[in-house]
């Protein structure tokens, strides 16, 4: 049993190209959603036990002069109000004519990050996701260090399937964002660091069967010893996706709602992930190396250079 | 896999156990809660409990910017100098309140995170935190009449020694605050009163002014009282903060957080629901996929389990939703492990060899990988820890001890519980191990290659 993975590539990247657009078109007109810690201002959990209205919650809200507040229903008769930043005085009294306008205990979590340390959180991610990118390039540069300047095209290939990843999830973040109002959240960094993590490891693990099997059978044309490798590492790759993400599947359905989305999100990145390492990493290898074939006026399927 | 190791195990299992039991019943080893040591001159006393993040027992949680910018031009004092003596003063005003487990820690060097477990009043602990109760007393500004002007060097709070409140006047309605100075601005304080005696002085917190009453005699003491239109509520507070010390540098709320505590209880009970249901379906699908091996990796799981969460509570790391996240996310990652085993074992018996070859060759031949990408795992965790803050560290935490902790699990009580098994001639059948009998007079041959390879 053999599939023929790399000479279907491009079926593959089409794919992929079909599943990403609409992601990245969203990411380019409204993009991401920023949370209260990443905007700053004042967010309110409200737990009621006979949920009023939104119109009768917002009323409360104006009464105090915090006409801004955005009210919004949440699941288990949640209200979330979102507002400018309020001093804890300010949050104090409008808890204390909550429980008054509505007669009742009402269960509050509130969370308050001024303008000046949101901007600082939101550099701090920017850091965070830099720094990882260029460990990842690091990383690339020594898992293939002995191949000199062979490695490049094992380095764009992870890196393409990298982005691939991030720009998954990102653009399906973008979107809930724009239809259901999700926010980011240090959390979500948190989540794409995390797969970046697991992108560039799943396809350092095919790489690495790639050039075993390279050295097992010198003299082999690249294609075969791709679909090769891919073969060997595309159980383990899918098993080991599947029982971690069934951890996540139970996170999601039943771990409430504060990690609801970073459970989606690395679900989203973990199932791209396998995708990615298994039906592009590899392949666009493949490419460079026919288009290098194409370039040198070399036949196609020839053994490639000393690797 | 002989002779000590599967004691060794045992051994470590049993003590995990131990640790993970929530009330100690029998307080071991010399009756104290937890762990008591003495090395040396060292003493270590842990008690053994599971921590619990604001987010989960609810409470209050700020982060304070130090406002170096408001500081008087001129001075010097290096950042992590004014956040230790911040931290310290916030400390014992927290410790005077009675708030249980505070956690007040410096984040950089310009910020401190402060958690108040169990405090609901988010005012309170801004208050608390947030007020400088500097303490200065000016004296009249000839050049400037009815202004007020700061003596050479500032007369402060600096060296007060601990005041009290008393209640003054007819039926002893009107609180007071009793100060009194200690060397050597008690002598200044007397020299004052020489000075400006039939003059009033203006005692200011925080630059507003509280009173400013008139020396009527020269004093013989560093003693005096600040009267200022208290209740009793706002004379204690002010008691309590200059008894405290004065915060080096105002501090400002970059953040707050408040949780109510029913609210976190419901967090921790759905996360430990969906760990469970998560630990299952990683349960159910080994033992559909691999059969007997899958079901020994369920014991290692289980192994797994209990040696984290032991490592949890000793450690101590302190869980929060974002922790347990990381830590269910490890429960996933931790089978690996045995995936890139049993994958290789497969192999290996597939080509004909024996189960005990196939075991060994197995192990040796997947070992690289489990290391590597365990390896891989720990480094983006201590990367995440180091970036992140709050929340990611906890997630960074939990997972890269949880990605430790499989790695033991995986090679070595796998392992173990794989070799013990051959004991069992019962349980030495191959369709055990999810692969078909030896077919006759195919006996030692290699795999076959597939085509064009």
């Amino acid at each position: 049993m053999l599939f023929r993975i790399v000479e279907r590539k491009w079926w593959y990247f089409l794919f992929s190209g079909a599943l990403l657009v609409p992601g990245i078109v969203f990411l380019m007109l409204g993009g991401l959603k920023p949370g209260i810690e990443f905007r700053g201002g004042t967010l309110l959990d409200l737990t009621f036990r006979t949920p009023p209205t939104s119109q009768e919650v917002y009323a409360v809200m104006n009464g105090l002069g915090h006409g801004d507040a955005l009210v919004q229903r949440a699941e288990g008769g949640r209200m979330i109000v979102r507002m400018g930043q309020l001093t804890p005085e300010q949050e104090g009294a409008v808890e204390r004519a909550l429980e008054q306008r509505f007669a009742q205990d009402v269960d509050r979590s509130s969370q308050t990050v001024s303008p000046s340390f949101s901007a600082e959180l939101v550099a701090n991610a920017i850091r965070a996701v830099a720094a990882a990118s260029i460990l990842v390039v690091l990383l690339i540069a020594y898992a293939f260090r002995h191949l000199g300047w062979g490695a490049f095209r094992y380095g764009f290939a992870a890196m393409v399937a990298v982005v691939h990843d991030a720009v998954a999830v990102l653009g399906a973040f973008a979107i809930l964002g724009h239809f259901l109002g999700v926010e980011v959240d240090s959390l979500f960094v948190t989540a794409v660091l995390t797969i970046i993590g697991f992108s560039v490891h799943d396809t350092i693990v095919v790489f690495d069967r790639i050039r075993e099997n390279q050295k097992l059978y010198p003299g082999e044309a690249l294609n075969p010893v791709i679909n090769f490798a891919v073969m060997q590492t595309m159980v383990r790759s899918v098993i080991t996706s599947l029982t971690t993400l069934l951890p996540l599947l139970a996170m999601y359905g039943f771990g409430g709602y504060s990690t609801r989305y970073f459970a989606l999100a690395l679900i989203v990145g973990l199932v791209s992930g396998s995708y990615s390492s298994i039906f592009n990493a590899a392949q666009v290898v493949s490419l460079w190396q026919e288009i290098e074939d194409k370039l040198r006026g070399r036949p196609r399927g020839a053994a490639p250079a000393a690797v | 896999m002989t002779g000590l190791g599967p004691w060794i195990v045992a051994l470590i299992a049993v003590v995990a156990i131990w640790v993970d039991i929530p009330h100690h019943r029998f307080d071991l080893p010399f009756g104290c809660p937890g762990i008591c040591l003495r090395l040396g001159d060292r003493y270590i006393q842990q008690e053994i409990k599971t921590h619990l993040g604001l987010d989960l027992q609810g409470g209050t949680q700020l982060i304070l910017r130090l406002r170096t910018e408001a500081l008087p031009p001129g001075s010097n004092t290096p950042i992590d100098t004014l956040n230790e003596q911040a931290r310290k003063v916030i400390d014992r005003r927290i410790n005077s309140l009675g708030v249980s487990e505070p956690v007040i820690q410096a984040i950089g060097g310009d910020k401190i995170l402060l958690e108040l477990p169990g405090v609901a009043d988010l005012d309170q602990a801004a208050k608390v935190a947030t007020q400088q109760a500097f303490l200065e007393f000016k004296v009249p500004d000839e050049s400037k009449p009815g202004q007020f002007k700061s003596l050479e060097p500032p007369l402060t709070g600096a060296n007060l020694k601990p005041t009290f409140v008393t209640f003054e006047g007819q039926a002893q309605s009107n609180p007071v605050v009793h100060f009194e100075f200690g060397a050597p601005d008690d002598q200044r304080w007397v020299d004052m009163s020489k000075q400006y005696v039939g003059k009033p002085v203006q005692i200011l917190l925080d630059g507003r002014q509280i009173s400013a009453p008139n020396i009527r005699e020269v004093f013989s003491s560093g003693k005096g009282i600040i009267e200022g239109g208290f209740t009793t509520q706002s004379a204690k507070e002010l008691s309590l903060l200059l008894n405290s010390g004065a915060l080096p540098v105002p501090l400002e709320i970059a953040q707050s957080t408040r949780v109510e505590p029913t609210l976190g209880a419901e967090a921790v009970r759905q996360s430990v629901v969906a760990g469970i249901i998560g630990l299952l379906l990683v349960a159910a699908f080994m033992v559909a996929y691999y059969r007997l091996p899958g079901a020994l990796a369920v014991l290692a799981l289980l192994y797994y389990a209990v040696l984290t969460y032991a490592a949890f509570r000793l450690i101590p790391v302190t869980l929060t939703l974002a922790g347990i996240a990381g830590f269910i996310l490890s429960v996933g990652m931790a089978v690996d492990a045995n995936v890139l085993t049993f994958e290789r074992l497969r192999e290996e018996l597939r080509s004909g060899k024996s189960l005990r070859t196939a075991l060994d060759e197995g192990r040796k031949r997947a070992f690289p990988s489990i290391a590597y990408s365990n390896a891989a795992t720990i480094v983006s965790s201590l990367i995440l820890f180091y970036f992140g803050t709050g929340t990611v560290k906890g997630f960074a935490l939990t997972l890269g001890i949880g990605v430790a902790v499989s790695f033991f699990t995986a090679v070595v009580v796998t392992q173990m519980l794989l070799h013990a098994m051959l004991s069992f001639p019962a349980l030495r059948k191959r369709s055990l191990f999810g692969v078909e009998e030896r077919p006759q007079g195919e006996l030692r041959q290699p795999a076959a290659r597939p085509a064009g390879v």
